[in-house]
């Protein structure tokens, strides 16, 4: 009880300063939206959000047997995004650069290819840039799949002399094709995800959100290791001592103020970014709150050791300082590890903040489960329970 | 049972001994004064019955918990009011007080009363929303003594809480000293002040480099110097000049020269002043004051030092 009214005494102090709350929340998202605006620039992430190329489609009688099929075909398609428009819209959108192609399917199309006469889809599309060729390419495997479809049934109601085989020959010589190219389709869809695993896994926030969040965790140990060195210099500390309080109850009221204030920042950053900016924290719920519990415990008992080795409120400053940029830079907060390589990518693996980015982003951008921060939140743990035994015999040492 | 007991307390720091072999007590229900220069070992003695320090040999009790067996209940039964300000600057007195008597275990409508009552002690009611650390330092003072009221303890330690205050809030304290004790609480006070010694203390200790140099109550001390009266001369020439053949004069007990000032122990001083005036005129030395004083705990601890108690 005691325990909880010193750790209330402290976030009252720390939260009664209205800059504090800049620091710990207004700056971190800030710094979030920035530096997702800055990996936006060098991910091309922007497509990969829906890569498929815009295609609008013009067509007067969506109804008829062919015109229906070859739509659902094109629709399902993994690298054609289809807009059904008027010819009008369609040419409005082309010229504004809102679609890479316009196709227009002619009047009476599906009777005059059934009835064996010529007819021909016409598409429009700028054929010197890349988007307009891969447009062209794609969606020629269709259409002579759909013209050999017809031309398959015809063959065979002609050699059944049947008429009325026509119709299910069509569908099934279709029906194999689209079997077929379901292959196809697959080899596009694949070469696509490849893409799109760069390392923001299709929003650059995946990478700022979690960083900065990571990064002023430990920026706010300036205000919470501060209390420490304040209850020091106001002689408060050896008042507690003298009181019925023993140590361990000082140590354990400062170390849940720093815990609950880590924590609850972070949970705000997590809230913004799935809100605010679609990074999926809420896609493994638990496993983003034993990583973020995890964390606040790494950087409190961290805290507790800056504010127990600091002297005066500078040292604070300098120390949280070092910590913040030494494990944002070495940890992979501000670029992912990957990207380093080398000694540099090893050591920094091996550190806390390193630990907290793999457990979010094994969440966020490889999509694995809950079993996939384990590692994370057990290192984070250890690393918790060393900073804090250190802290714990530093503070038996100190000079009171 | 002694309220505190204190036998062969012993600090060290590094080879220096800040407080050797230091033995007293206090009874239950009194005051005891601590007097003693700057750097006597007062605070490190507190420090010890407190449990902020660790002593090196000996040991004391609180109301017979030994402070180095059972520390918890010692620290239970005793107030503390350290020699520096220890409050939240950041805080109001009324936050402050209101969070030092949750470190005591007081909860609730308890608290919030216990908090009133020792708003109304300290005399700051009116002022209990300010920051602390917009008071006066006789304001902080108060509240600093306050903390140690809540849960009214059955000792109280005081370390020099009148130290550099304004003489209306040295009043209101010394007076509150009275009161606590009239109430039944013991009272360790700490203080380089022999007046405040003598006027609240049942018993006082005199600690000079530290150790005990003498304990009883104040007639007691004062007895110690006999018919000693103090005498304090200057003069228009250098001490040197004269202060043998006054060391020889009949009738002084103790001669010293400080600051160009002349202090001497004489057993009658109608009877030795004459002498001291011829000498000086058979020197050609000519004394321009004289200040006779009764026997005082200074002249005490002149007799036993032969320093001043206040440099
Ligand atoms: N932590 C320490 N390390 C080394 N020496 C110390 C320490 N604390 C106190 N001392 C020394 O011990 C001696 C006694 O100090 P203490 O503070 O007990 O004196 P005091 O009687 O309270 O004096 P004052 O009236 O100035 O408060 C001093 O010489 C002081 O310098
Ligand atoms: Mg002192």
């Amino acid at each position: 009880m005691r325990i909880l009214d010193l750790a209330l005494k402290d976030l009252s102090q720390m939260l009664r300063d209205k800059r504090s709350l800049f620091f710990i929340v207004v700056m971190p998202i800030i710094f979030t939206l920035f530096m997702g605006f800055a990996f936006r620039g060098i991910s091309q992430s922007d497509e990969e959000v829906d890569n498929r190329i815009p295609l609008a489609l013009v067509d007067p009688q969506p109804d008829s047997r062919l015109n229906k099929m070859f739509f659902t075909r094109l629709d399902s398609s993994g690298a054609i995004k289809v807009m059904v428009m008027n010819e009008n819209e369609a040419m409005d959108a082309f010229r504004k650069g809102e679609v890479a192609g316009v196709l227009v399917i002619p009047d009476g199309f599906s009777e005059q290819v059934e009835a064996g006469n010529e007819a021909q889809l016409n598409l429009i599309a700028e054929t010197s840039s890349s988007e307009g060729q891969s447009i062209y390419q794609l969606l020629r495997v269709p259409i002579s799949q759909l013209m050999s479809a017809v031309e398959i049934a015809r063959i065979s109601a002609d050699l059944q002399s049947n008429p009325a085989e026509y119709s299910p020959a069509i569908e099934l010589a279709w029906s194999k094709w689209d079997e077929n190219s379901k292959l196809s389709l697959v080899s596009v869809e694949q070469a696509a995800t490849e893409k799109s695993s760069d390392w923001t896994g299709g929003n650059p926030y995946n990478q700022a959100s979690p960083g900065i969040l990571v990064q002023f965790a430990i920026f706010g140990l300036i205000t919470s290791a501060q209390i420490l060195v304040q209850e020091r210099k106001t002689r408060t500390l050896q008042r507690l001592m003298t009181t019925a309080m023993k140590p361990w109850e000082i140590v354990a009221g400062h170390l849940l103020a720093m815990f609950t204030l880590t924590f609850l920042q972070t949970i705000l950053l997590v809230v913004f970014g799935q809100l605010a900016l679609n990074v999926n924290y809420m896609r493994e719920p638990l496993g983003t709150l034993f990583v973020c519990v995890a964390l606040g415990l790494w950087v409190a008992s961290m805290g507790l050791l800056i504010g127990v080795i600091a002297k005066v409120d500078e040292q604070v400053i300098l120390f949280s300082m070092i910590a913040m940029f030494l494990f944002s830079a070495l940890g992979g907060l501000w670029f992912p590890l990957e990207a380093a390589g080398g000694a540099f990518a090893a050591i920094g693996k091996a550190m806390p903040s390193a630990w907290a980015m793999n457990g979010l982003q094994n969440i966020l951008i490889r999509g694995l489960g809950l079993e996939s921060v384990w590692m994370a939140v057990g290192m984070l743990s250890a690393y918790a329970l060393g900073f804090f035994l250190l802290a714990v015999w530093r503070f038996g040492k100190m000079d009171v | 049972m002694n309220a505190i007991e204190v036998k062969n307390l012993k600090k060290s720091f590094g080879d220096f001994q800040a407080v050797q072999d230091a033995t007293f007590s206090a009874n239950a229900g009194e005051v005891l004064s601590l007097l003693g220069p700057n750097g006597a070992g007062k605070s490190t003695t507190i420090s010890m019955l407190s449990g902020l320090l660790t002593p090196t040999g000996g040991d004391a009790s609180i109301m017979g918990h030994s402070v180095t067996k059972e520390p918890e209940l010692a620290k239970a039964s005793l107030g503390v009011v350290p020699q520096d300000i220890a409050l939240y600057p950041d805080l109001s007195a009324r936050e402050n007080l209101v969070f030092w008597g949750k470190m005591y275990g007081l909860r609730g409508a308890a608290l919030k009363s216990r908090v009133d009552e020792v708003l109304e002690i300290i005399g700051l009611t009116d002022r209990q929303k300010d920051h602390v650390g917009k008071f006066s330092g006789g304001m902080k003072r108060r509240v600093n003594i306050g903390a140690a009221l809540l849960h009214k303890p059955d000792v109280i330690i005081m370390d020099e809480p009148t130290v550099g205050i304004d003489p209306q809030s040295r009043r209101h304290i010394l007076d509150n000293v009275k009161e606590l004790n009239r109430q039944g609480m013991t009272v360790l006070y700490t203080t380089h002040y022999m007046e405040e010694a003598a006027e609240l203390s049942n018993h006082i200790a005199i600690m000079d480099k530290g150790r005990v140099i003498a304990y009883g109550s104040h007639d007691e001390l004062i007895k110690m110097v006999g018919q000693e009266t103090r005498i304090d001369v200057t003069l228009n020439a250098e001490a040197e000049k004269i202060l043998d053949a006054w060391r020889a004069t009949e009738g002084v007990a103790r001669i010293d020269s400080l600051d160009g000032k002349i202090t001497a122990l004489v057993d009658d001083s109608n009877r030795v002043l004459p002498r001291l005036f011829d000498a000086a005129s058979k020197h050609g030395v000519r004394i321009t004051s004289v200040d006779i004083q009764e026997p005082n705990l200074e002249t005490v601890f002149l007799h036993l030092t032969g320093r001043a108690l206040r440099d």
